[in-house]
Protein backbone atom coordinates (compact mmCIF):
# COMPACT_ATOMS: atom_id res chain seq x y z
CA UNK A 1 0.00 0.00 0.00
CA UNK A 2 1.21 3.84 -0.99
CA UNK A 3 2.88 5.50 1.72
CA UNK A 4 1.66 8.70 0.00
CA UNK A 5 -0.87 8.80 -3.00
CA UNK A 6 -1.63 12.28 -4.43
CA UNK A 7 -4.39 12.30 -6.83
CA UNK A 8 -5.49 15.01 -8.78
CA UNK A 9 -3.82 17.52 -6.72
CA UNK A 10 -4.44 20.97 -7.51
CA UNK A 11 -3.50 23.97 -5.58
CA UNK A 12 -4.63 27.57 -6.22
CA UNK A 13 -3.72 30.83 -4.79
CA UNK A 14 -6.19 33.76 -5.16
CA UNK A 15 -3.43 37.14 -5.17
CA UNK A 16 -5.25 40.50 -5.53
CA UNK A 17 -4.43 42.28 -8.81
CA UNK A 18 -1.23 44.97 -8.35
CA UNK A 19 -1.87 47.49 -10.85
CA UNK A 20 0.78 49.47 -12.19
CA UNK A 21 1.67 52.81 -10.98
CA UNK A 22 0.79 55.09 -8.29
CA UNK A 23 -2.64 55.92 -10.47
CA UNK A 24 -2.63 51.98 -10.03
CA UNK A 25 -2.32 51.18 -6.39
CA UNK A 26 -5.02 54.11 -5.52
CA UNK A 27 -7.30 51.92 -7.92
CA UNK A 28 -6.67 48.69 -6.34
CA UNK A 29 -7.95 50.26 -2.73
CA UNK A 30 -10.77 50.27 -4.16
CA UNK A 31 -11.12 47.61 -6.46
CA UNK A 32 -10.38 44.23 -5.46
CA UNK A 33 -9.53 42.15 -8.41
CA UNK A 34 -7.86 39.01 -7.91
CA UNK A 35 -5.92 36.87 -10.31
CA UNK A 36 -5.34 32.84 -9.72
CA UNK A 37 -1.98 31.06 -9.54
CA UNK A 38 -2.08 27.45 -10.24
CA UNK A 39 0.91 26.56 -7.96
CA UNK A 40 0.21 22.38 -8.65
CA UNK A 41 -2.08 21.42 -11.54
CA UNK A 42 -3.43 18.10 -11.82
CA UNK A 43 -0.78 16.03 -10.22
CA UNK A 44 -1.12 12.39 -9.27
CA UNK A 45 1.15 10.07 -8.03
CA UNK A 46 1.97 7.32 -5.30
CA UNK A 47 5.37 6.54 -3.01
CA UNK A 48 5.81 3.15 -1.56
CA UNK A 49 7.29 3.06 1.92
CA UNK A 50 11.55 2.69 1.87
CA UNK A 51 11.61 4.92 -1.71
CA UNK A 52 13.37 7.69 -2.32
CA UNK A 53 12.35 10.24 -4.22
CA UNK A 54 13.41 13.58 -6.11
CA UNK A 55 11.03 15.66 -6.70
CA UNK A 56 12.52 18.27 -9.36
CA UNK A 57 11.78 21.58 -11.08
CA UNK A 58 12.74 25.25 -11.92
CA UNK A 59 11.66 27.81 -9.44
CA UNK A 60 7.91 28.60 -9.52
CA UNK A 61 7.39 25.23 -10.37
CA UNK A 62 5.25 23.89 -7.38
CA UNK A 63 7.73 21.83 -5.38
CA UNK A 64 7.41 23.59 -2.34
CA UNK A 65 3.65 24.12 -2.69
CA UNK A 66 3.43 19.87 -3.15
CA UNK A 67 5.54 19.24 -0.15
CA UNK A 68 3.58 21.85 2.11
CA UNK A 69 0.20 20.13 1.30
CA UNK A 70 2.17 17.00 2.05
CA UNK A 71 3.11 17.52 5.36
CA UNK A 72 -0.30 19.76 5.96
CA UNK A 73 0.59 22.98 5.97
CA UNK A 74 -1.49 23.72 2.85
CA UNK A 75 -4.94 22.30 2.11
CA UNK A 76 -5.34 21.50 -1.84
CA UNK A 77 -8.03 23.11 -3.62
CA UNK A 78 -8.72 20.17 -5.01
CA UNK A 79 -7.98 16.21 -5.10
CA UNK A 80 -6.88 14.43 -2.70
CA UNK A 81 -3.16 13.68 -1.00
CA UNK A 82 -2.92 10.82 1.53
CA UNK A 83 0.30 10.49 3.70
CA UNK A 84 0.31 7.36 5.67
CA UNK A 85 -3.56 6.61 4.85
CA UNK A 86 -4.93 10.17 6.07
CA UNK A 87 -5.71 13.44 5.07
CA UNK A 88 -2.46 15.62 6.28
CA UNK A 89 -4.25 18.62 6.33
CA UNK A 90 -7.05 17.30 8.50
CA UNK A 91 -5.10 15.01 10.63
CA UNK A 92 -2.23 17.84 10.92
CA UNK A 93 -0.98 16.90 14.61
CA UNK A 94 -1.25 12.92 14.36
CA UNK A 95 0.65 13.47 10.92
CA UNK A 96 3.19 15.55 11.65
CA UNK A 97 4.33 12.80 14.76
CA UNK A 98 4.96 10.05 11.98
CA UNK A 99 7.53 12.24 9.83
CA UNK A 100 10.49 14.63 9.49
CA UNK A 101 10.87 17.62 7.60
CA UNK A 102 13.57 19.83 6.53
CA UNK A 103 13.42 23.28 5.49
CA UNK A 104 16.91 24.29 3.72
CA UNK A 105 16.59 27.65 3.86
CA UNK A 106 14.40 27.85 7.50
CA UNK A 107 15.99 27.07 10.64
CA UNK A 108 13.88 25.16 13.04
CA UNK A 109 16.96 25.30 15.63
CA UNK A 110 16.82 27.65 18.59
CA UNK A 111 19.17 30.21 17.47
CA UNK A 112 21.10 31.40 20.33
CA UNK A 113 20.81 27.89 22.29
CA UNK A 114 23.19 24.72 21.47
CA UNK A 115 21.59 22.49 19.43
CA UNK A 116 21.62 20.01 22.15
CA UNK A 117 18.84 21.89 23.38
CA UNK A 118 16.67 21.76 20.26
CA UNK A 119 17.29 18.19 20.24
CA UNK A 120 15.67 18.16 24.26
CA UNK A 121 12.84 20.43 23.12
CA UNK A 122 11.90 17.87 20.43
CA UNK A 123 12.10 14.72 22.75
CA UNK A 124 9.16 16.40 24.57
CA UNK A 125 7.36 17.84 21.82
CA UNK A 126 7.60 14.45 19.95
CA UNK A 127 6.90 12.14 23.68
CA UNK A 128 10.07 9.90 22.37
CA UNK A 129 11.22 7.95 25.45
CA UNK A 130 14.21 9.03 27.26
CA UNK A 131 16.53 5.62 26.08
CA UNK A 132 15.24 5.34 22.22
CA UNK A 133 15.93 9.20 22.18
CA UNK A 134 19.52 8.58 23.93
CA UNK A 135 20.30 5.60 21.51
CA UNK A 136 19.02 8.40 18.43
CA UNK A 137 21.29 11.14 19.37
CA UNK A 138 24.24 9.23 20.02
CA UNK A 139 23.56 7.39 16.13
CA UNK A 140 23.04 10.45 14.82
CA UNK A 141 26.01 12.17 16.46
CA UNK A 142 28.50 9.78 15.26
CA UNK A 143 26.91 9.34 11.79
CA UNK A 144 26.82 13.37 11.09
CA UNK A 145 29.87 14.11 13.00
CA UNK A 146 28.03 16.74 15.61
CA UNK A 147 29.94 15.81 18.61
CA UNK A 148 32.52 18.57 18.32
CA UNK A 149 29.30 21.43 18.02
CA UNK A 150 26.15 19.93 19.73
CA UNK A 151 26.83 21.82 23.05
CA UNK A 152 27.63 25.24 21.18
CA UNK A 153 25.25 28.00 20.06
CA UNK A 154 23.76 27.27 16.81
CA UNK A 155 24.02 31.10 16.11
CA UNK A 156 27.80 29.85 15.81
CA UNK A 157 27.65 26.90 13.60
CA UNK A 158 28.54 27.05 9.59
CA UNK A 159 25.58 26.39 6.98
CA UNK A 160 26.96 22.86 7.02
CA UNK A 161 27.07 22.67 10.54
CA UNK A 162 23.48 23.69 10.74
CA UNK A 163 22.34 21.75 8.53
CA UNK A 164 23.37 18.65 9.88
CA UNK A 165 21.76 19.55 12.89
CA UNK A 166 18.64 20.01 11.17
CA UNK A 167 18.31 16.80 9.71
CA UNK A 168 19.01 14.88 12.78
CA UNK A 169 16.57 16.84 14.71
CA UNK A 170 14.13 15.76 12.29
CA UNK A 171 14.84 12.11 12.40
CA UNK A 172 15.07 11.73 16.22
CA UNK A 173 12.10 10.36 16.60
CA UNK A 174 12.63 7.91 13.57
CA UNK A 175 9.60 9.41 11.26
CA UNK A 176 8.42 6.79 8.59
CA UNK A 177 8.93 9.80 6.28
CA UNK A 178 11.44 12.64 6.00
CA UNK A 179 10.65 15.52 3.65
CA UNK A 180 13.64 17.48 2.78
CA UNK A 181 13.01 21.18 0.59
CA UNK A 182 16.45 22.07 -0.96
CA UNK A 183 18.43 20.67 2.03
CA UNK A 184 21.55 21.06 0.11
CA UNK A 185 21.33 24.49 -0.66
CA UNK A 186 24.11 26.92 0.14
CA UNK A 187 26.45 24.26 1.58
CA UNK A 188 29.68 23.65 0.43
CA UNK A 189 30.78 20.73 -1.92
CA UNK A 190 32.31 18.57 1.06
CA UNK A 191 28.74 19.24 3.51
CA UNK A 192 26.62 18.35 0.07
CA UNK A 193 28.18 15.49 -0.14
CA UNK A 194 27.91 14.59 3.62
CA UNK A 195 24.35 15.32 3.56
CA UNK A 196 23.92 13.31 0.50
CA UNK A 197 25.75 10.13 1.55
CA UNK A 198 23.83 9.97 4.90
CA UNK A 199 20.59 10.58 3.43
CA UNK A 200 21.35 8.19 0.89
CA UNK A 201 22.11 5.80 4.04
CA UNK A 202 19.30 6.56 6.12
CA UNK A 203 16.79 5.01 3.30
CA UNK A 204 18.63 2.37 2.32
CA UNK A 205 19.72 0.84 5.67
CA UNK A 206 16.88 2.34 7.65
CA UNK A 207 13.98 2.24 5.34
CA UNK A 208 12.86 6.07 5.99
CA UNK A 209 10.92 7.08 3.05
CA UNK A 210 12.85 9.83 1.92
CA UNK A 211 11.07 12.95 -0.39
CA UNK A 212 13.37 15.77 -0.80
CA UNK A 213 12.82 18.80 -3.48
CA UNK A 214 16.08 19.97 -5.29
CA UNK A 215 17.87 22.21 -7.39
CA UNK A 216 20.64 20.60 -7.91
CA UNK A 217 20.25 17.07 -10.23
CA UNK A 218 23.64 15.59 -7.96
CA UNK A 219 21.24 15.21 -4.79
CA UNK A 220 18.78 13.01 -7.21
CA UNK A 221 21.65 10.92 -8.71
CA UNK A 222 23.10 10.10 -5.52
CA UNK A 223 19.76 9.51 -3.33
CA UNK A 224 17.00 9.39 -5.50
CA UNK A 225 16.42 6.29 -8.23
CA UNK A 226 13.17 7.79 -8.40
CA UNK A 227 12.09 11.24 -10.03
CA UNK A 228 9.14 13.00 -10.49
CA UNK A 229 9.88 16.05 -12.51
CA UNK A 230 7.19 19.08 -12.36
CA UNK A 231 7.03 22.80 -14.53
CA UNK A 232 4.50 25.18 -14.44
CA UNK A 233 2.28 22.92 -11.47
CA UNK A 234 2.25 19.99 -14.17
CA UNK A 235 3.88 16.46 -13.91
CA UNK A 236 6.23 16.20 -16.48
CA UNK A 237 7.84 12.94 -15.64
CA UNK A 238 7.97 10.42 -12.81
CA UNK A 239 10.59 7.14 -12.72
CA UNK A 240 13.67 6.22 -12.28
CA UNK A 241 16.32 8.62 -13.23
CA UNK A 242 17.56 6.39 -16.32
CA UNK A 243 14.51 6.63 -17.64
CA UNK A 244 14.54 10.29 -18.10
CA UNK A 245 16.63 10.39 -20.67
CA UNK A 246 14.76 8.48 -23.30
CA UNK A 247 11.92 10.03 -22.22
CA UNK A 248 12.55 13.79 -22.82
CA UNK A 249 13.93 11.96 -25.84
CA UNK A 250 18.05 12.74 -25.28
CA UNK A 251 20.30 10.65 -27.33
CA UNK A 252 23.54 8.57 -26.14
CA UNK A 253 26.68 10.69 -27.70
CA UNK A 254 29.24 8.09 -29.92
CA UNK A 255 32.57 9.03 -30.30
CA UNK A 256 34.59 7.49 -32.85
CA UNK A 257 38.53 8.11 -33.58
CA UNK A 258 40.81 7.08 -36.69
CA UNK A 259 44.14 6.54 -37.33
CA UNK A 260 43.87 8.94 -40.74
CA UNK A 261 41.03 10.77 -41.86
CA UNK A 262 38.21 8.92 -43.60
CA UNK A 263 36.39 11.59 -45.32
CA UNK A 264 32.60 11.73 -44.24
CA UNK A 265 30.59 9.09 -43.21
CA UNK A 266 27.05 9.09 -43.16
CA UNK A 267 25.53 6.30 -40.77
CA UNK A 268 21.44 4.75 -40.66
CA UNK A 269 22.31 4.30 -37.23
CA UNK A 270 23.64 7.33 -35.94
CA UNK A 271 23.75 11.03 -36.66
CA UNK A 272 27.18 13.16 -37.34
CA UNK A 273 27.19 15.96 -35.53
CA UNK A 274 30.78 16.97 -35.24
CA UNK A 275 33.44 15.97 -37.69
CA UNK A 276 36.89 16.82 -36.44
CA UNK A 277 38.77 14.99 -39.37
CA UNK A 278 40.32 12.05 -36.83
CA UNK A 279 37.29 12.41 -34.30
CA UNK A 280 33.72 12.07 -35.22
CA UNK A 281 30.64 12.91 -33.24
CA UNK A 282 27.57 11.27 -33.80
CA UNK A 283 23.89 11.33 -32.24
CA UNK A 284 22.62 7.78 -31.80
CA UNK A 285 19.01 7.15 -33.27
CA UNK A 286 17.65 4.83 -30.93
CA UNK A 287 17.79 3.46 -26.97
CA UNK A 288 18.00 0.32 -28.71
CA UNK A 289 21.00 1.01 -30.77
CA UNK A 290 24.23 -0.87 -30.14
CA UNK A 291 28.22 -0.43 -30.29
CA UNK A 292 27.90 -3.36 -32.53
CA UNK A 293 25.25 -2.16 -34.38
CA UNK A 294 27.31 1.00 -35.46
CA UNK A 295 30.72 -1.33 -36.22
CA UNK A 296 28.31 -3.54 -38.56
CA UNK A 297 27.52 -1.08 -40.38
CA UNK A 298 30.31 1.22 -40.20
CA UNK A 299 32.27 -2.35 -41.93
CA UNK A 300 36.25 -3.03 -41.09
CA UNK A 301 37.40 -0.57 -43.88
CA UNK A 302 37.87 2.26 -41.88
CA UNK A 303 41.51 2.75 -39.55
CA UNK A 304 39.30 3.12 -36.18
CA UNK A 305 41.56 3.34 -33.22
CA UNK A 306 38.98 4.44 -30.54
CA UNK A 307 35.15 4.17 -29.99
CA UNK A 308 33.72 6.43 -26.92
CA UNK A 309 30.06 5.74 -25.68
CA UNK A 310 28.55 8.50 -23.43
CA UNK A 311 25.72 8.39 -21.29
CA UNK A 312 23.98 12.35 -21.59
CA UNK A 313 24.55 14.00 -18.87
CA UNK A 314 21.21 14.62 -16.38
CA UNK A 315 21.48 18.53 -16.12
CA UNK A 316 22.06 18.65 -19.85
CA UNK A 317 19.48 17.29 -20.73
CA UNK A 318 16.83 18.57 -17.87
CA UNK A 319 18.36 21.99 -19.36
CA UNK A 320 17.73 21.00 -22.65
CA UNK A 321 14.47 20.51 -22.10
CA UNK A 322 13.58 23.45 -20.36
CA UNK A 323 15.19 25.60 -23.20
CA UNK A 324 13.09 23.77 -25.82
CA UNK A 325 10.30 24.46 -23.85
CA UNK A 326 10.97 27.79 -23.53
CA UNK A 327 12.09 28.44 -27.32
CA UNK A 328 8.90 26.64 -28.51
CA UNK A 329 6.53 28.97 -25.90
CA UNK A 330 8.60 31.82 -27.24
CA UNK A 331 7.55 30.68 -31.19
CA UNK A 332 3.79 30.79 -30.36
CA UNK A 333 1.73 33.61 -32.57
CA UNK B 1 -4.26 19.01 23.60
CA UNK B 2 -2.37 16.90 26.85
CA UNK B 3 0.73 16.41 24.65
CA UNK B 4 0.76 20.19 23.85
CA UNK B 5 -0.01 21.23 27.44
CA UNK B 6 2.75 19.04 28.45
CA UNK B 7 5.36 20.68 26.26
CA UNK B 8 4.65 23.95 27.55
CA UNK B 9 7.32 24.08 30.50
CA UNK B 10 9.65 22.72 28.16
CA UNK B 11 9.24 25.73 25.77
CA UNK B 12 8.89 28.06 28.30
CA UNK B 13 12.36 27.45 29.75
CA UNK B 14 13.52 27.45 26.23
CA UNK B 15 12.10 31.18 25.98
CA UNK B 16 13.72 32.14 29.63
CA UNK B 17 17.26 30.58 28.81
CA UNK B 18 16.82 32.53 25.26
CA UNK B 19 16.42 35.82 27.22
CA UNK B 20 19.08 34.94 29.63
CA UNK B 21 21.11 35.27 26.55
CA UNK B 22 21.08 38.60 26.77
CA UNK B 23 19.97 39.28 30.87
CA UNK B 24 21.59 42.90 30.61
CA UNK B 25 19.32 44.05 28.21
CA UNK B 26 16.07 42.45 29.89
CA UNK B 27 16.68 44.13 33.05
CA UNK B 28 17.20 47.30 31.64
CA UNK B 29 13.77 46.89 29.36
CA UNK B 30 11.92 45.99 32.60
CA UNK B 31 13.10 48.69 34.20
CA UNK B 32 12.25 51.61 31.25
CA UNK B 33 8.95 50.42 31.13
CA UNK B 34 8.36 50.13 34.43
CA UNK B 35 9.36 53.86 34.43
CA UNK B 36 7.53 54.91 31.60
CA UNK B 37 4.27 53.62 32.99
CA UNK B 38 4.95 55.44 36.69
CA UNK B 39 5.35 58.86 34.85
CA UNK B 40 2.50 58.22 33.00
CA UNK B 41 0.56 57.38 36.44
CA UNK B 42 2.28 60.09 37.90
CA UNK B 43 1.22 62.85 35.64
CA UNK B 44 -2.57 61.43 35.90
CA UNK B 45 -1.72 61.40 39.72
CA UNK B 46 -0.90 65.07 39.47
CA UNK B 47 -3.89 65.81 37.82
CA UNK B 48 -6.55 64.04 39.73
CA UNK B 49 -4.99 65.73 42.76
CA UNK B 50 -5.11 69.19 41.66
CA UNK B 51 -8.60 69.11 40.65
CA UNK B 52 -10.41 65.97 42.23
CA UNK B 53 -11.70 63.24 40.23
CA UNK B 54 -12.06 62.72 36.48
CA UNK B 55 -16.11 61.60 35.48
CA UNK B 56 -16.49 61.21 39.37
CA UNK B 57 -13.73 58.99 40.09
CA UNK B 58 -11.13 59.98 42.05
CA UNK B 59 -7.44 59.13 42.52
CA UNK B 60 -7.16 55.97 44.84
CA UNK B 61 -10.23 55.09 42.24
CA UNK B 62 -8.39 56.02 39.08
CA UNK B 63 -5.34 53.55 40.58
CA UNK B 64 -7.23 50.59 41.25
CA UNK B 65 -8.52 51.04 37.55
CA UNK B 66 -4.54 51.91 35.75
CA UNK B 67 -3.67 49.11 37.98
CA UNK B 68 -6.13 46.50 37.09
CA UNK B 69 -5.50 47.77 33.61
CA UNK B 70 -1.65 47.68 33.56
CA UNK B 71 -2.26 44.02 35.35
CA UNK B 72 -4.69 42.31 32.58
CA UNK B 73 -3.20 43.53 29.68
CA UNK B 74 0.55 42.13 31.22
CA UNK B 75 -0.61 38.62 32.06
CA UNK B 76 -2.87 39.11 28.35
CA UNK B 77 -0.06 40.65 26.30
CA UNK B 78 2.67 38.24 28.07
CA UNK B 79 0.95 35.59 26.30
CA UNK B 80 0.11 36.69 23.08
CA UNK B 81 1.07 40.17 21.93
CA UNK B 82 5.37 39.62 20.84
CA UNK B 83 3.93 36.24 19.42
CA UNK B 84 1.19 37.47 17.39
CA UNK B 85 2.60 41.21 16.49
CA UNK B 86 5.94 38.37 15.17
CA UNK B 87 3.91 36.50 12.59
CA UNK B 88 3.69 38.82 10.39
CA UNK B 89 6.82 38.47 10.00
CA UNK B 90 7.35 34.35 10.49
CA UNK B 91 4.44 34.44 7.45
CA UNK B 92 6.35 36.43 5.13
CA UNK B 93 9.61 35.08 6.01
CA UNK B 94 8.23 31.11 5.78
CA UNK B 95 9.11 30.28 8.93
CA UNK B 96 5.49 29.61 10.36
CA UNK B 97 5.78 26.83 8.47
CA UNK B 98 7.71 25.06 10.90
CA UNK B 99 5.21 25.53 13.71
CA UNK B 100 2.87 23.97 11.37
CA UNK B 101 4.95 20.45 11.03
CA UNK B 102 5.05 19.92 14.62
CA UNK B 103 2.37 17.66 16.53
CA UNK B 104 1.59 19.83 18.88
CA UNK B 105 -0.96 23.05 18.62
CA UNK B 106 0.15 25.90 16.69
CA UNK B 107 -1.17 28.23 19.10
CA UNK B 108 0.16 26.43 22.12
CA UNK B 109 3.54 26.19 20.38
CA UNK B 110 3.70 30.18 19.38
CA UNK B 111 2.43 31.54 22.56
CA UNK B 112 4.92 29.52 24.99
CA UNK B 113 7.82 29.16 22.72
CA UNK B 114 7.56 33.46 23.53
CA UNK B 115 6.18 33.70 26.78
CA UNK B 116 6.88 37.24 27.14
CA UNK B 117 8.78 37.57 30.78
CA UNK B 118 9.95 41.05 29.78
CA UNK B 119 6.42 42.07 31.24
CA UNK B 120 7.60 41.22 34.71
CA UNK B 121 8.36 44.93 34.95
CA UNK B 122 4.65 45.87 34.01
CA UNK B 123 3.16 43.25 36.56
CA UNK B 124 5.75 44.41 39.66
CA UNK B 125 4.29 47.83 39.08
CA UNK B 126 0.82 47.44 38.62
CA UNK B 127 0.60 44.34 41.73
CA UNK B 128 2.32 47.92 43.88
CA UNK B 129 -0.06 49.94 42.63
CA UNK B 130 -3.05 48.02 43.37
CA UNK B 131 -1.90 47.05 47.19
CA UNK B 132 -2.04 50.46 47.76
CA UNK B 133 -5.08 51.11 46.04
CA UNK B 134 -6.94 48.03 47.35
CA UNK B 135 -6.25 49.99 50.54
CA UNK B 136 -7.34 53.45 49.56
CA UNK B 137 -10.76 52.64 48.23
CA UNK B 138 -14.43 52.32 49.60
CA UNK B 139 -15.15 48.63 49.12
CA UNK B 140 -15.94 46.53 51.54
CA UNK B 141 -13.85 43.61 50.77
CA UNK B 142 -15.34 39.75 51.52
CA UNK B 143 -14.17 36.51 49.97
CA UNK B 144 -16.99 36.97 47.12
CA UNK B 145 -15.70 40.55 46.18
CA UNK B 146 -12.40 39.78 46.10
CA UNK B 147 -13.09 36.26 44.11
CA UNK B 148 -15.48 38.62 41.73
CA UNK B 149 -12.46 40.93 41.46
CA UNK B 150 -10.00 38.07 40.53
CA UNK B 151 -11.96 36.09 37.90
CA UNK B 152 -12.87 39.40 36.47
CA UNK B 153 -8.89 39.97 36.40
CA UNK B 154 -8.64 36.77 34.21
CA UNK B 155 -11.77 37.72 32.25
CA UNK B 156 -10.00 40.91 30.93
CA UNK B 157 -6.26 39.10 30.46
CA UNK B 158 -8.62 36.85 28.25
CA UNK B 159 -9.58 39.82 26.62
CA UNK B 160 -6.53 40.88 25.29
CA UNK B 161 -4.67 37.69 24.44
CA UNK B 162 -7.92 36.78 22.51
CA UNK B 163 -8.06 39.93 20.25
CA UNK B 164 -3.98 39.83 19.71
CA UNK B 165 -4.76 36.53 18.74
CA UNK B 166 -7.52 37.66 16.47
CA UNK B 167 -5.31 40.24 14.96
CA UNK B 168 -1.79 37.52 14.63
CA UNK B 169 -4.15 35.22 12.93
CA UNK B 170 -5.21 37.47 10.65
CA UNK B 171 -1.33 38.04 9.24
CA UNK B 172 -2.16 34.27 8.11
CA UNK B 173 -4.75 34.84 5.72
CA UNK B 174 -3.69 38.54 5.01
CA UNK B 175 0.07 38.45 5.13
CA UNK B 176 -0.18 41.73 6.87
CA UNK B 177 -1.77 42.55 10.46
CA UNK B 178 0.45 44.94 12.13
CA UNK B 179 -1.76 48.12 11.45
CA UNK B 180 -4.13 46.13 13.44
CA UNK B 181 -2.15 46.70 16.52
CA UNK B 182 -1.87 49.94 15.95
CA UNK B 183 -5.88 50.36 16.37
CA UNK B 184 -6.05 48.15 19.18
CA UNK B 185 -3.34 50.28 21.11
CA UNK B 186 -5.62 53.38 20.38
CA UNK B 187 -8.61 51.86 22.39
CA UNK B 188 -6.30 50.41 24.83
CA UNK B 189 -5.02 53.62 25.64
CA UNK B 190 -8.53 55.10 26.26
CA UNK B 191 -9.56 51.83 28.34
CA UNK B 192 -7.28 53.02 31.62
CA UNK B 193 -9.78 56.06 31.61
CA UNK B 194 -13.88 55.94 33.02
CA UNK B 195 -15.32 54.94 30.22
CA UNK B 196 -18.54 57.60 31.10
CA UNK B 197 -16.24 60.51 30.36
CA UNK B 198 -16.27 59.27 26.61
CA UNK B 199 -19.16 60.27 24.45
CA UNK B 200 -21.98 56.94 23.61
CA UNK B 201 -21.00 55.62 20.23
CA UNK B 202 -17.52 55.50 21.67
CA UNK B 203 -18.55 53.39 24.93
CA UNK B 204 -20.90 51.44 22.68
CA UNK B 205 -17.56 50.37 19.94
CA UNK B 206 -15.84 49.80 23.87
CA UNK B 207 -18.07 47.53 24.78
CA UNK B 208 -19.09 45.47 21.54
CA UNK B 209 -16.58 45.28 18.49
CA UNK B 210 -13.31 46.85 20.26
CA UNK B 211 -14.57 45.23 23.66
CA UNK B 212 -11.93 47.37 25.71
CA UNK B 213 -14.05 48.30 27.84
CA UNK B 214 -13.86 45.26 29.97
CA UNK B 215 -10.09 45.32 30.21
CA UNK B 216 -10.44 47.29 33.11
CA UNK B 217 -13.59 49.97 34.23
CA UNK B 218 -16.14 47.53 33.73
CA UNK B 219 -14.86 45.06 36.14
CA UNK B 220 -13.28 47.93 38.44
CA UNK B 221 -16.64 49.82 38.42
CA UNK B 222 -18.72 46.86 39.27
CA UNK B 223 -16.47 46.18 42.09
CA UNK B 224 -16.77 49.66 43.18
CA UNK B 225 -20.09 49.74 42.66
CA UNK B 226 -20.08 52.80 40.48
CA UNK B 227 -22.81 52.97 37.65
CA UNK B 228 -21.92 51.54 34.40
CA UNK B 229 -23.04 53.12 31.11
CA UNK B 230 -25.41 51.10 28.71
CA UNK B 231 -25.00 47.68 30.69
CA UNK B 232 -26.27 48.74 33.99
CA UNK B 233 -26.85 46.01 35.82
CA UNK B 234 -25.65 43.59 33.45
CA UNK B 235 -22.09 44.57 33.98
CA UNK B 236 -21.05 41.83 36.90
CA UNK B 237 -22.11 38.73 33.52
CA UNK B 238 -20.72 40.59 31.04
CA UNK B 239 -17.09 41.24 32.25
CA UNK B 240 -17.34 37.52 33.59
CA UNK B 241 -18.47 36.43 30.13
CA UNK B 242 -16.24 39.12 27.88
CA UNK B 243 -12.98 36.91 28.42
CA UNK B 244 -14.49 33.24 27.47
CA UNK B 245 -16.60 34.47 24.95
CA UNK B 246 -13.42 36.47 23.55
CA UNK B 247 -11.59 33.19 23.57
CA UNK B 248 -14.29 31.56 22.24
CA UNK B 249 -14.55 33.63 19.06
CA UNK B 250 -10.50 34.00 18.98
CA UNK B 251 -9.96 30.27 19.08
CA UNK B 252 -12.74 30.22 15.80
CA UNK B 253 -10.66 32.78 13.82
CA UNK B 254 -7.41 31.36 14.39
CA UNK B 255 -8.85 27.61 13.36
CA UNK B 256 -10.25 29.21 10.24
CA UNK B 257 -7.40 31.11 9.31
CA UNK B 258 -4.91 28.36 10.06
CA UNK B 259 -7.06 26.20 7.50
CA UNK B 260 -6.90 28.99 4.78
CA UNK B 261 -3.25 29.80 5.71
CA UNK B 262 -1.45 30.52 2.23
CA UNK B 263 2.14 31.26 3.21
CA UNK B 264 3.47 34.29 1.45
CA UNK B 265 4.27 32.44 -1.67
CA UNK B 266 7.48 29.82 -2.62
Amino acid sequence: MAIIAASGVEKIFRQPKRQAGFGGAIRGLFSQEFTEVRAVDGISFEIQPGEAVGYLGPNGAGKSTMIKMMTGILVPTTGTVEVLGREPHSHRITNAAEIGVVFGQRSQLWWDLPVRDSFDLNRHIYDIPAPRFADNLARLTTMLDMAGYIDRPVRQLSLGQRMRAEIAMALLHDPKILFLDEPTIGLDVVAKDVVRKFLADVNRNSGTTIILTTHDLVDIEEICPRLIMVDDGKLLFDGELNRLRTALGSRRRLKLEFGTDPGPITLKTAQLVTDEGLAKHFLLESEQTSILDVLTELGSVHDLTDIKLEEPDIEEVIRTFYQNKLTSAGARP
Amino acid sequence: MPRSLAVVPHLVRMYVRTRMEYRGAMLLAWFAQALSYAATYTAIALLLLRFGNLGGWDWSEMALLLSFHLLAYSIGASLSFTQFRNIEEQVRLGTFDAVLIKPVSPWVYLVFSGLNIGYAGHIILAVGLMAWAVTQVAVDWSVLTALYFLASLISAAMVTAAIMTMIGATALVWVRSKHLFSIFFGFWELARYPLNIFPVPLQILMLTVAPLGFLAFVPVAVTLGKPVPLLGDWALFGSLAAGPLAVTLGALHWRHCIRNYQGAGG
